[in-house]
């Protein structure tokens, strides 16, 4: 990753909250991120950390009651931050595209497949033939490991089993070539020998089609397997950035250290599997200061008065946490550097 | 052996209507027959009163109302069957003649009226859904729920003395002028305020009943992938939405037939239009029973064979709802 490549998608700042009768819920709290051609990048967090919504945003998604509070999007240099419907219509599908996490409701019942696919191919190129068309979306239909396409091109969703109806909704992701994939939790609500499936695939797509992809994930299994870069977020802020490498063998954020901490494969054995103590809070009134450190067993004072910054640790690594400062304690890691 | 699925699928359609009209057409018998009132009254009129208790028997076995219910019900039923549904009381002629007079003129005013509320409704919903929670959206629930609330004969006489008394626009009765049977404009204006009023009191409720289908599907997760591969908000709505509404439209709307149809009952008593409605208020009002009994078989073949056609062309749209073996034998297998 040392080689700079291009930045196809910049995020600056980004802020994005929702309207709700009991108040403003902010969902995502100053955000920057980049993602590079060809890169695959992680975002790992707990349930309602903000992944998905982070993800929707940058293709405007989220309903009506969502707004971007602060911050831009640049997509290939240009700034989409208040691109409107139209304008957002033209750059989906060919610039980003994105795969849902539930492929038993993300694909229209009463549309068959084959149609499905073909759509996705005819909306970026509407003078398209017919037969060019069809023989289009056989050859994604093979590409994404459906066999029978020509047979299967005419069955409804409902005949398809989870991981097949997962690879078809990969096919109309990537039927218009876009330049960055979007996957939110892909594998989540697969069995886990087709999540292995469906990761593989994944993958191999990615290394065959170069298509730059933000991984939404809370299984650091999944991530340590595909991805090349990790931002790890919490209560809507990415509390640590780095490659896989830094963040598996160097995490620096304690909640980082708590996620790694409750993987099995990183328990010793005999010992209870760790929990992170505590619930996330709720976004509608974020806690002053780290909004983890009532969770974190190294908290110090300041965390519960200033937000930390992004301290740099290395020209890739960065981490959230005034642990990173000089003036702080210096505390042995409970995993990583000191294996 | 795909014809063969096709025709047995069609005989166990039929089969269910025809049983259906049987149990309707036996309830009916019963309850008309044991509901309180004297239908000697309808054929014979006010000499009824006058009558000594001897006459009385002769004049009921003539009707062949002496027996037992279900003697009598075997008995109708075997003229029936053959198309003999008997006379009216009160017109002493057939009473497929008496309906077959009148049918013609609750067909165009519950016809017309279906079919723009029908249509309307559609229009009305897909408008609300695009412009969710915006102005026009907003300004037509309002409207809507204030017609909806105001009942047809209060919006029927309030028209009729608007357009008719303080106006003289249209007429307020009948459904044309006495020897201008054939003049189409004069049947219009007779139409017109009728049919304002079975349209306007009912429309809403459909409308709405669309709208809020359609604003479920428009929330569903595949819109979230229809549109992450850049479809446009309209193709969305009309080519994938609207699609998956248009079965639970169509029942809606078979069940509204006998809906709309008993509002023309209520106008056509108010504007004293002859129509099926006026008839089957009588019918019921005077004892008349044979005419009773063909209006309610008319009526109730009406609604069945609607949710007959509805559940068909609803197999045909949702494949899910097809309850066909072959189809499931084609449950995918994974491959790795």
């Amino acid at each position: 990753m040392g080689i700079y490549m291009k930045e196809l998608l910049e995020i600056k700042n980004l802020s994005v909250s929702f309207n709700t009768p009991k108040g403003e819920i902010q969902a995502v709290r100053d955000v920057s991120l980049s993602l590079h051609e060809g890169e695959v990048l992680a975002i790992v967090g707990e349930s309602g950390c903000g992944k998905s919504v982070l993800c929707k945003s940058i293709m405007k998604l989220l309903h009506d009651n969502a707004y971007i509070k602060s911050g831009s999007i640049l997509v290939d240099g240009t700034d989409i931050t208040h691109y409107g419907r139209k304008d957002m219509e033209r750059l989906r599908g060919r610039v980003f595209s994105m795969v849902f996490q539930d492929p038993m409701t993300s694909l229209n019942p009463t549309i068959p497949i084959g149609e499905q696919i073909a759509e996705a191919v005819r909306v970026h190129n509407p003078k398209m033939k017919k037969v060019d068309v069809y023989k289009r979306v056989i050859s994604m239909m093979n590409l994404v490991g459906i066999p029978d396409a020509e047979e299967r091109y005419k069955l409804y969703p409902y005949s398809f089993s989870g991981g097949m109806r997962q690879r078809s909704v990969m096919a109309i992701a990537l039927a218009s070539e876009p330049k960055i994939l979007l996957a939110d939790e892909p594998t989540t609500s697969l069995d886990v020998t087709i999540q292995a499936q469906i990761l593989d695939l994944l993958k191999a797509l990615q290394k065959k089609l170069l298509t730059a992809t933000i991984l939404v994930s809370h299984d650091l299994g999944v991530v340590a397997r595909v991805a090349d870069r990790v931002a790890v977020m919490y209560a809507g802020k990415i509390v640590e950035l780095g490659t896989v490498e830094d963040i598996f063998y160097e995490p620096r954020h304690p909640y980082t250290w708590g996620l790694m901490r409750s993987l099995p494969s990183i328990a010793k054995e005999g010992q209870e599997l760790y929990t992170i103590p505590g619930m996330p809070p709720t976004m509608i009134n974020p806690p002053k200061g780290d909004a983890f450190a009532c969770r974190n067993e190294y908290a110090l004072a300041i965390d519960y008065e200033e937000m930390p910054p992004m301290f740099r640790i290395s020209d890739t690594h960065y981490a959230a946490t005034w642990l990173l400062d000089e003036r702080a304690p210096k505390i042995a890691p409970p995993i990583g550097s000191i294996r | 052996m795909r014809s063969k699925n096709i025709i047995l699928y069609y005989t166990k359609k039929l089969m269910a209507f025809v049983l259906s009209v049987l149990v309707l057409s036996l309830v009916v018998f019963y309850v008309s027959r044991l509901a309180p009132g004297d239908p000697l009254y309808s054929y014979y009129g006010d000499r009824v009163e006058k009558m000594s208790d001897s006459e009385r028997e002769w004049a009921e076995s003539q009707l062949g109302l002496n027996k037992p219910i279900h003697i009598q019900y075997i008995h109708w039923f075997e003229n029936a069957i053959r198309g003999n549904f008997g006379i009216s009381y009160k017109y002493k002629i057939d009473v497929v003649k008496v309906i077959g007079g009148r049918l013609p003129n609750t067909l165009i005013l519950g016809g017309i009226g279906f079919v723009l509320i029908f249509i309307l409704a559609l229009g009305l919903g897909i408008l609300c859904t695009w412009y969710e929670d915006k102005w026009p959206d907003r300004l037509l629930c309002k409207i809507g729920t204030v017609t909806s609330c105001i009942p047809e004969f209060w919006l029927s006489i309030a028209l009729i003395f608007l357009f008719s008394v303080n106006l003289k626009l249209l007429p307020s009765s009948g459904a044309y002028s006495i020897g201008s049977g054939d003049n189409v404009i004069d049947r219009i204006s007779h139409l017109t305020l009728p049919l304002t009023v079975v349209v306007v009191s009912h429309l809403w409720y459909y409308a709405y009943m669309i709208r809020n289908k359609l604003l479920e599907e428009v929330r569903a997760e595949y819109v979230l992938l229809a549109k992450s591969k850049g479809l446009s908000k309209k193709n969305i709505l009309f080519k994938h939405c609207l699609r998956n509404i248009v079965p639970s439209y169509l029942s809606i709307m078979a069940i509204s037939v006998p809906h709309i149809l008993g509002g023309t009952y209520i106008v056509e008593t108010v504007f004293s239009y002859p129509g099926i409605g006026t008839l089957s208020y009588e019918s019921a009002r005077y004892q008349d029973y044979n005419l009773l009994m063909a209006l309610c078989i008319l009526s109730g073949t009406l609604v069945i064979l609607c949710n007959i056609v509805v559940q068909i062309v609803n197999e045909r749209i949702d494949p899910r709802m097809k309850k066909d073996e072959s189809v499931q034998v084609s449950e995918v297998i994974e491959v790795g």
